[in-house]
């Protein structure tokens, strides 16, 4: 018999803690007491920790390095995404939504892109919810200073595949703005892998930026830990009580007792952790405001070889239409991802995935109208969410523009993300789009941009925080993630996620006395 | 993630999905054993209760087949392949939601796991670790020097007190 040799972990850094290293009940005493480590919990953190603060952070998901992620798609899906990516809204058409669920939360899945919140977004939200210090000159020394961080810039010409030529090629053809995208990385290697960790680290994740950045000022980091609740006394938020189920598969309880307790597991589960720990919004608006961005995607078939997965994910954004509420880019999927989500199967499903090395996959993300919600059922989030009528033709629209573009750049045939209409085998076929009813039970939207249910504002009868994030009606309690946002951005909001978590920051430390 | 393994008669249903629901290739290369296994790995992953419902929604897929007077008593799994698509196609085309919803959340991770075995991806000529193998190296050769400031920068100190300072200055201007 031989015997099986495994490989030994990658070391840990110091300060970060996983399963394997609990082997009884903890009690922890911070300053802070963070849960989550994505966009908003690493990096209130790290600045937390620079700024002299005692920092824990809690993360429900496990602990990867740069060197565990690879091309497995599913297995990183099944590892990296909570739930196996199967969470949904429930509404008409049902939106499937996805969470990263690991140490540097979403932003280790994610794709990469980093914009500032839109100007007008600015206003609005100075406008419409009072909130001062937001306007874009105000918030533009955050913004420089995640920038900073996380390495924002455009792609290097070399990594830029085949797809997202063709998708540039359409927009130049048809005269539309069309740029290049600004993301968060050290000479991406153009893997094509971001959406399962990326394989080079050059995508600057929280977990290769400000998880470290975090742990060297001396934060503490507590992987696969599962928080019940937030401890309280009476309004006083106190701590965190959670659970880690050990090395020997027996579950421990971690509690942690802190001066301000953080909430940053994003928009689905920052209420319900709120709402099973018995804090309400004065407002009613805890849960509710759910915004998600709704999100599809269209196959194009070209004649030429695409291989689409060399290069890298969204080099360019289509923003001709970002007044309407919509942008386009090319979003190459694994083929088992593509096939799960096409309506073909079996024989059917083999002819059309011959065709595979010559797609091109193209998303639009749609600014939406309506809002949704999340209501607390046995301490678990479910979301609730309805396409409005309007973002419903929009998304037609959409998807009727992107058709055109992708004709215009060479494709030979679309396989549209509904039922009803058929496939398009030529730009005339475009018009069937509208000459047809499209039922929206059909219509196949997901999305990865949830926000809003927690939602900043001036006005304590109408929103859930202030401006810093600070639950009203309760005592050393933030939340730091998407959940703040009072309306949707129509852009990706990693950025934004950060630099309000930065300026979360700054607040806490200009009024450290408050949390001593 | 549990540790999910299929209950014998779940594993049966699935199998024999997969002449119906998978490329023909599945059967002609004898991955069903291994496709269904993958389908496993990802029922493991899911939430309890949504796992739950595939798993009670197969059974019935299954047991409810025997009702159908072609089937002849038979359950969905016994029968032979034509008569299994139009069992899968009734159930895809069915009346109500429900119906609609399991298979297709059948069909999704059968194909799937489908197209996650090595060999299917191989005869696709789809090798994406080889490129991340070849552009990895590539980062490495050509620009070491970046990638390695970047790194020093982010464990440099820059505290954040000085831009909170400036943040405020330009609201009070």
């Amino acid at each position: 018999m031989v015997a099986a040799v495994r490989p030994a972990p990658p070391a840990r850094p110091s300060g970060l803690f996983t399963r394997d290293d609990v082997h009884g009940d903890l009690v922890l005493d911070a300053d802070v007491v963070i849960v989550g480590s994505g966009a908003g919990g690493a990096t209130i953190a790290a600045e937390l920790a620079e700024g002299g603060l005692d920092v824990v952070v809690l993360e429900e998901g496990p602990y990867a390095t740069t060197s565990e992620f690879n091309a497995d798609a599913s297995a990183a899906v099944r590892k990296f995404y909570r739930d196996g990516g199967a969470t949904l809204a429930i509404g008409n058409p049902p939106v499937l939504y996805q969470e990263g669920r690991a140490v540097g939360g979403s932003t280790v899945v994610n794709g990469g892109m980093s914009w500032r919140t839109p100007e007008k977004i600015l206003d609005r939200w100075w406008r419409e919810a009072g909130l001062d210090g937001i306007r874009a000159k105000e918030m533009e020394p955050y913004y420089e200073r995640v920038e900073r961080r996380i390495h924002v810039r455009y792609q290097d010409p070399e990594t830029i595949g085949v797809d997202n030529a063709l998708l540039k090629k359409g927009a130049d053809a048809k005269g539309w703005k069309v740029i290049p995208n600004l993301r968060n990385q050290v000479h991406c290697a153009g893997s094509n892998n971001c959406a399962f960790g990326c394989p080079t680290g050059a995508k600057q994740s929280a977990l290769v930026s400000y998880v470290p950045r975090a742990l060297h000022f001396g934060a503490r980091l507590y992987a696969d830990v599962k928080v019940d609740r937030i401890t309280r006394h009476g309004k006083r938020a106190t701590g965190v009580v959670g659970r880690v189920v050990g090395p020997t598969g027996k579950s421990h309880r971690i509690t942690v007792r802190a001066k301000l307790v953080v909430s940053a597991c994003g928009a689905i589960h920052s209420p319900a952790l709120l709402t099973r720990s018995g804090f309400s919004s004065p407002s009613g608006q805890l849960g509710k405001n759910l915004s998600l961005h709704p999100n599809t995607k269209l196959v194009a078939i070209f004649d030429e070889p695409v291989r689409g997965w060399e290069g890298v994910h969204q080099a360019y954004q289509v923003r001709e239409f970002q007044d309407e509420g919509f942008l386009f880019a090319a979003v190459n999927i694994p083929p088992s991802i593509l096939a799960m989500t096409t309506r073909h199967y079996g024989h059917e499903l083999g002819e059309l995935m011959r065709d595979y090395d010559k797609m091109v996959v193209a998303g639009m993300l749609v600014e939406d109208t309506n809002t949704g919600r999340v209501v607390t059922v046995a301490g678990r989030p479910q979301a609730f969410y309805q396409l409005s009528d309007f973002d419903a033709d929009k998304l037609k629209r959409g998807v009727a523009l992107l058709s055109e573009l992708l004709f215009a750049a060479g494709a030979k045939k679309i396989l549209l993300p509904f039922e009803g209409v058929g496939d398009l085998n030529g730009p005339d076929d475009v018009r069937k789009i509208f000459a047809n009813p499209v039922p929206k039970s059909t219509m196949e939207v997901v999305t990865v941009h949830m926000m809003g249910t927690a939602r900043m504002g001036n006005d304590r009868s109408s929103s859930v925080t202030d401006g810093f994030g600070r639950v009203h009606d309760a005592d050393r309690l933030m939340v730091c993630d998407a959940s703040l946002f009072p309306t949707p951005i129509g852009v990706n909001p990693m950025e934004t996620i950060q630099a309000l978590a930065t300026r979360a920051a700054a607040h806490v430390l200009d009024n450290i006395g408050s949390y001593r | 993630m549990s540790e999910y393994r299929h209950p014998a008669a779940v594993r049966r249903v699935l199998e024999s999905m997969v002449a119906v629901i998978c490329p023909p290739e599945a059967i002609e290369l004898g991955l069903a054993p291994a496709i269904v296994d993958h389908v496993g790995l990802t029922m493991g992953a899911l939430a309890a209760p949504f796992r739950l419902g595939l798993i009670a929604g197969l059974l019935t897929y299954d047991a409810a087949a025997m009702a159908w007077p072609p089937a002849r008593g038979r359950r969905a799994h016994k029968l032979p392949t034509a008569l299994a698509e139009r069992w899968f196609k009734l159930w895809l085309h069915g009346p109500t939601g429900v119906e609609r919803q399991l298979v297709t959340a059948i069909k999704q991770l059968l194909n799937l796991a489908h197209y996650e075995q090595p060999e299917i991806q191989q005869r696709m000529g789809y090798d994406p670790q080889g490129w991340i193998e070849k552009v990895k190296q590539r980062r490495l050769d050509h620009y070491s020097d970046d990638i390695q400031k970047h790194q020093q920068s982010l464990v440099s100190p820059d505290p954040l007190v000085k831009i909170s300072l400036k943040a405020k200055t330009k609201e009070v201007a």
